[in-house]
């Protein structure tokens, strides 16, 4: 099992109110798996995703990635946990203006223990990955919403990290261009065995996974299971 | 670090105008700061000379245009235990208070200049000085204030002298100060000076007690004539510069205010730059930037402009300064404002600490930040 998440609780304080979106929450995925996390907005989502790519700390429970246990640690030695085994994919890019296309695919690469030429390397498969090769010297502005975004993910895939989290990739752009995305992500997961956990509120975008979830209320649906045992259901009852 | 470096340069380019205007503005203070410290550093070379020199003066006088020694004192100190020479001395002043453009002319018998200075001459000849009565060596300060060149014939008041030779010293107040005949400066018209003099120079031996051989000389001429009054020559060109080391001690502040100044301008910008990139300082420790690293990279950037300020502000006060040759004087006794290496340094290491004390605050705060509320930021 590559994701272990244990009764886990997140709670915090909105004025006088106490808000939870994370209500006792267990799940495990498998390494190589493509998830993805549906639910209206408020559900905490975003908030399950944080906390599986450790920028933010459960109030409860465990989580577990490849045998760290990453709520317990220090935030100095998670940020160098994050270096190592997190690619994050934001819904509005985020790429740092200043930097090239080429610069922001290597910035993850300078927390790492890589030389300059094993960069580079890394880079150029990163940046053929999602066929901007010809776009490296562009800055940020003078890329489409599409490019800025495969940016994104060659950033994220860079440092081959164990789990690639995705938090609403499509939601910034165009139905053509968020069909492109949802493609790259999905031949990532298949070519190259990528962990991926995407949150969306498009179910179309969530059906591309082999595995989609539901937060309601603070708590955890399986889609594929209930849809599973509806499809058994349905056989066992014709059978008769 | 270092592999960050292009981020940090592109950091502080993108924001060009402020970038620039902060620079520009620690290059002032730095610039004034450095100006300051030369001040200062001219008036400590000034007082702190070596004790192996006395000066007698006029007891009871101030002014070099007020002290009337008799020359033939030097016949009688000379003879004194620990007294190696003695140099009677003619100073003639154009202005006695004190003032940005002084120009002292010391009358010396012309074959003792080369014993008791230490005169390179850069232009002109010593034997064309020694040969004509009404030549006079200038230091390279006042030769390049007042434009004088080999030949130039000049005239302060009613002393009017050929420039024999343009001299550097390694005491660079000497470089402010025109050295002529004795005999010329006391017969300049209108001044009937003749056998008396403004003061005695006395060097002393190595092993001589400075204080008892001024006691001694001040004893010997209490009942003489004329009264003298025998100091150190850092002693008596502090007490001429009393007034003048009041005000520098006050502009000491004033360069003070300026590192201040400089400071909180680097530390409001460096605020404003973390403000703005609230979201990016998440995103990047999002992506594995610890905050120790965020703090380092804030604490750069301060770093960055506040020593961009002192290179700029400290090479531009050591280029004026060189290039100026100023000075400021009273009672014929001048501070020589000087560049120098120690004075760079200061600038330079001082600017260094501006940066890091005006960049920690802004790059706790950024280290500290909390990422999902940055994330959050439009």
């Amino acid at each position: 099992m590559l994701i272990e998440i244990r009764n886990l609780t997140k709670s915090f304080q909105k004025g006088d109110e106490t808000i939870t979106p994370l209500r006792d929450v267990s799940l495990d995925i498998d390494a190589g798996e493509f998830v993805s996390l549906m639910g209206p907005s408020g559900t905490g989502k975003s908030t399950l995703l944080n906390q599986i790519a450790g920028i933010d700390k459960p109030n409860f429970g465990t989580i577990t990635v490849n045998g760290t246990e990453i709520t317990t640690i220090s935030r100095s030695r998670l940020a160098k946990w994050r270096a190592a085994n997190v690619g994050y994919i934001f819904q509005t890019h985020n790429l740092i203006p200043v930097l090239t296309a080429y610069e922001n695919v290597e910035l993850p690469l300078l927390l790492l223990p890589f030389n300059r030429a094993e960069r580079r390397r890394r880079v150029q498969i990163a940046l053929e990955a999602v066929e901007l090769v010809d776009r490296a010297s562009h800055y940020p502005r003078q890329l489409s919403g599409g490019q800025e975004q495969r940016v994104g993910i060659a950033r994220a895939i860079v440092t081959d990290p164990k789990v690639v989290v995705a938090d609403e990739p499509t939601g910034d752009l165009d139905s053509a261009t968020s069909a492109h995305i949802l493609d790259l992500l999905q031949r990532l997961n298949s070519d190259l065995g990528t962990t991926l956990l995407m949150v969306t509120h498009d179910a179309e975008a969530a059906a591309i996974a082999g595995r989609q979830l539901r937060l309601d209320d603070g708590r955890l649906i399986d889609d594929t299971q209930q849809k599973q045992s509806l499809i058994t259901t349905a056989e066992g009852t014709a059978n008769v | 670090m270092y592999k960050f470096t292009p981020y940090l340069v592109k950091t502080l380019w993108r924001h060009r105008g402020r970038t620039m205007l902060t620079v520009s503005g620690s290059a002032v203070a730095l610039f004034v700061f450095c100006f300051v410290g030369a001040v200062q550093e001219g008036l400590d070379r000034l007082t702190s000379q070596n004790d192996s020199t006395l000066i007698v003066f006029q007891a009871n006088k101030f002014c070099p245009a007020t002290s009337h020694l008799p020359q033939d004192y030097d016949q009688i100190i000379r003879k004194m235990p620990g007294v190696r020479e003695v140099v009677p001395i003619q100073v003639f002043t154009n202005n006695c208070r004190a003032s940005l453009d002084v120009v002292v002319f010391y009358g010396v018998p012309a074959k003792k200049v080369q014993k008791i200075r230490d005169f390179e001459l850069v232009a002109g000849s010593w034997s064309e000085f020694k040969s004509n009565q009404d030549s006079g060596i200038v230091g390279e300060s006042v030769a390049r204030r007042r434009n004088l060149k080999l030949g130039t014939k000049f005239s302060v008041g009613e002393v009017k002298v050929t420039v024999a030779g343009i001299f550097n010293s390694t005491d660079q107040s000497e470089e402010d100060y025109v050295y002529t005949h004795l005999d010329f400066l006391q017969r300049t018209p209108g001044m009937n000076l003749v056998g008396t003099v403004t003061q005695h120079e006395v060097l002393l031996e190595d092993s001589a007690d400075a204080v008892r051989v001024a006691g001694l000389i001040d004893d010997e001429f209490r009942a003489g004539p004329v009264e003298t009054d025998t100091r150190t020559k850092g002693v008596f060109q502090a007490s001429s510069l009393a007034d003048l080391v009041e005000l520098i001690e006050l502009s000491h502040y004033l360069g003070y205010a300026c590192v201040g100044l400089m400071t909180m301008l680097i530390s409001t910008t460096t605020f404003m730059a973390v403000q703005d990139r609230i979201k990016e300082h998440s995103v990047l420790q999002t992506l594995g930037f610890s905050g120790s690293i965020v703090f380092a990279l804030v604490l750069a950037e301060s770093i960055l402009i506040s020593v961009g300020g002192g290179v700029v502000g400290t090479g531009a006060a050591m280029l004026t300064l060189a290039g100026s040759g100023l000075s400021v004087g009273a009672e014929a006794v001048t501070i020589a404002f000087s560049p120098s290496v120690g004075l760079a340094l200061t600038g330079l290491v001082g600017s260094l600490a501006v940066g890091i004390a005006a960049g920690v605050l802004p790059a706790v705060a950024a280290a500290r930040a909390d990422i999902i509320n940055g994330l959050r930021q439009a």
